[in-house]
């Protein structure tokens, strides 16, 4: 009881600093910080003379009217103030919520505001302030959503909901005067196509690896000599550059394709989708191989002595017993690869690959930022998806085991 | 062992069988570059205009992608420029680059003799190498030649120019340009760019990043006038010249000889001018290389359809 009194003092002694630290938020001290270098010091928006030239930097009561910088700010002081209190998840992630959607929203009045239709040249983008608010209130969401505990479909569900939100607002066409969705405009009939492309290498790939790495990885942790000498060259294989990597895969499949022209007919060529796949699958085997070498060393002896016991065969014990048991480890390797590749098939596009470094690569050598963008958060966003769908379906296999 | 090599085997016919196959197209191809991506699509648009089977490889990767590619036969046609192939066979040195119609005659010589690649008739610009001004102190100071450039430099004007380590460093470059014109930049006057895009140099002296007033330019490019800047002329003819032509497998000539009467009325069009709006609308104005290529063929009437 005395320690109990010691460590929460009376209500009647509570000094500020106890305030503080009963009610307010510590998270979201961190997050009205930002908030307000976001809103205060940061510009809201970019406006270009052009499509190559660096922007004039605006902040919000300049990019937008009045009419819609007032309540946007009010909105973000209310959402930072209830963050920096202590309330429920719920109520948190509904005000983060909230205030995303109406930055989210809002970006997309400046360009009317900014630029008169006689000149079709200029580009106006988010600038950094609006990335600051964005990333501080995906936070405010994140944070009560980590808390909640949420279960893998419900996870998935509130995935869904984001997505169809950002679609939403996509196929308003409220945001088609910001200068990335101009972008997409000239590139729309490639963009699904280096889209599907994209996918597609990331996924065959994956494929590949996991036809390959399970058979590879029972192997290693039954056979440790072979262990010893396949994830060291595996470990190896990993750390080449990926340009280099994509490059070396050119000159033998290029021969491969001359000499034998039937698989140059089946599109294994020095260029193209090929190359960037054997590459591909080459980064995946390791995250694999090794995975499943864990995941089947972490069973104890005992389970495996049971099951010899009960006169399972090894083909049964390895099928029924020691895979399923490591199932959850299998499909962590499996995510890290996803995740990797949908970031490595960018370079494919070097070597005509295609995917979005399509749009990466051809903005750079333009200098045009847009087009990088429309590449690079395609990409970062089919990553973030993946990883999340790949968590739930990991969480959701190990929960049903239990 | 036996069903793991006949599970590598099915699955490499399972691979070979979901990519995208190969049959008998042109395979129309060229650089990642804004100009490749517009030359490029000039090609494949005329190509179909006059019923050929094509497959579009357009921007397919830098110069030494497309060479291995064309060179290996994955690839049929692209536009190269006539300069590179002083790289090609390492003779850069030799002054006959500097001609444009000897260095077209000498690339063409020398690309079918080793790889049986025929160049088709070039375009009558030449996307050199050119060192372009901020039209501020080009004015101001009464630049409108590299020999103006040269002695104003000299006589201690204040320039800081912006190019990639290979416009620098390689002798037919900056280094060619300063022995012609007597003028010497010191390393704390030029400003690297190691990824060597035009682009990039271009936005430097326009916003006048580190003090950056001058850049490294091809003659072509579509940003120059939007940025600012004007191009000094080479009145010495310092640079080799790079007139961009069609080149292509001669065995797909062969197949298709119709190919070079297609390509020769539309290259002999793209004078440096033409090219320099067609790239700027596509680098400045945003529009896509394949849009922009339609409207073009379509305005001068050199598509069929």
């Amino acid at each position: 009881m005395t320690l109990l009194g010691e460590a929460f003092p009376s209500r009647g002694s509570a000094s500020a600093a106890e305030f503080v630290g009963q009610r307010v938020d510590k998270l979201g001290v961190v997050l009205a910080a930002l908030a307000a270098v976001g809103l205060l010091f940061q510009p809201f928006a970019t406006l270009k003379a052009n499509r190559i030239v660096s922007g004039k930097a605006l902040g919000v009561f300049d990019a937008l009217p009045g009419a819609i910088a007032a309540p946007l700010v009010a909105l973000i002081l209310a959402a930072v103030l209830l963050a920096l209190l202590r309330t429920r998840p719920t109520m948190r992630l509904a005000v983060g919520a909230s205030a995303l959607v109406g930055v989210l929203v809002v970006i997309g009045f400046v360009p009317a505001h900014l630029v008169s239709l006689d000149n079709p040249l200029a580009r106006v983008a988010p600038a950094s302030g609006f990335w600051i608010l964005v990333f501080a209130f995906t936070i405010l969401i994140t944070d009560p959503i980590a808390k909640l505990n949420l279960g893998p479909s419900a996870r998935v569900a509130a995935l869904a909901a984001a997505a169809m939100i950002v679609g939403g607002i996509l196929m308003s066409g409220l945001w088609s005067g910001l200068s990335v969705m101009k972008e997409y405009a000239t590139h729309a009939d490639s963009f699904w196509q280096d889209g599907a492309r994209h996918v597609e290498l990331s996924l065959s790939s994956l494929a590949l690896a996991v036809l390959v790495g399970l058979p590879l990885g029972i192997a290693c942790q039954r056979a440790p000599t072979l262990r010893d000498l396949a994830l060291p060259v595996l470990s190896i294989i990993q750390t080449i550059p990926s340009i280099a990597m994509f490059g070396l895969m050119m000159a033998p499949l290029g021969l491969l394709a001359a000499r034998f022209p039937l698989l140059g007919q089946f599109g294994i060529r020095g260029i193209g989708a090929a190359p960037a796949m054997i590459a591909l699958f080459l980064y995946s085997l390791l995250p694999v191989v090794a995975n499943v070498v864990v995941g089947l060393q972490q069973i104890s002896a005992g389970v495996v002595e049971a099951a010899r016991g009960m006169g399972m065969t090894e083909r049964q014990r390895l099928l029924r017993v020691e895979l399923p048991l490591a199932a959850p480890f299998v499909l962590t390797g499996v995510r890290v690869v996803l995740v990797q590749n949908i970031g490595l098939v960018t370079v494919a596009a070097l070597i005509g690959g295609g995917g979005f470094g399509e749009f990466v690569f051809q903005g750079l050598g333009q200098s045009a930022t847009d087009l990088v963008l429309l590449g690079a958060v395609p990409t970062i966003a089919l990553a973030f998806v993946a990883a999340i769908l790949m968590d739930a379906l990991v969480e959701f296999i190990a929960g049903r085991r239990r | 062992m036996q069903s793991l090599k006949s599970l590598i085997a099915g699955l490499a016919l399972a691979v070979a069988a979901a990519l995208p196959g190969h049959a008998d197209p042109i395979v129309v191809s060229s650089k990642i570059d804004t100009e490749g991506n517009l030359l490029g699509n000039i090609i494949l648009q005329v190509l179909q205009s006059h019923d050929l089977p094509v497959t579009n490889k357009v921007s397919l990767g830098a110069t030494p992608i497309l060479r291995k590619a064309i060179a290996g036969g994955e690839i049929d046609i692209y536009p190269e420029y006539t300069g590179n192939a002083g790289f090609f066979f390492n003779r850069a040195d030799d002054p006959v680059w500097k001609d444009a119609a000897k260095g077209y005659d000498t690339a063409k010589k020398l690309d079918y003799d080793a790889n049986k690649i025929v160049w088709l008739a070039p375009a009558p610009a030449n996307n050199t190498w050119a060192i372009a001004l901020l039209d501020s102190v080009a004015s101001a100071n009464k630049l409108k030649s590299l020999d103006d450039f040269g002695k104003w430099v000299s006589s201690g004007g204040k320039v800081k120019l912006a190019g990639s380590s290979e416009f620098v460093n390689s002798a037919a470059a900056l280094p060619a340009f300063q022995k012609a014109y007597g003028f010497t930049l010191k390393p704390d006057q030029l400003l690297v760019l190691s990824g060597g895009d035009t682009s990039a140099t271009i936005k430097a002296a326009a916003e006048q990043t580190d003090g950056v007033n001058a850049a490294m330019v091809y003659g072509t490019d579509g940003a120059i006038g939007a940025a600012g800047l004007v191009v000094l002329e080479d009145d010495k003819a310092v640079q080799p010249v790079y007139a961009p032509a069609p080149i292509v497998r001669e065995s797909v000539l062969k197949a298709h000889p119709e190919i070079a009467d297609a390509l020769k009325p539309v290259f002999s069009s793209l004078d440096l001018k033409t090219l320099q709006t067609l790239n700027g609308r596509i680098q400045v104005n945003g529009e896509s290389a394949k849009d922009v290529a339609a409207d073009y063929l379509k305005s001068k009437g050199l598509v069929k359809k």
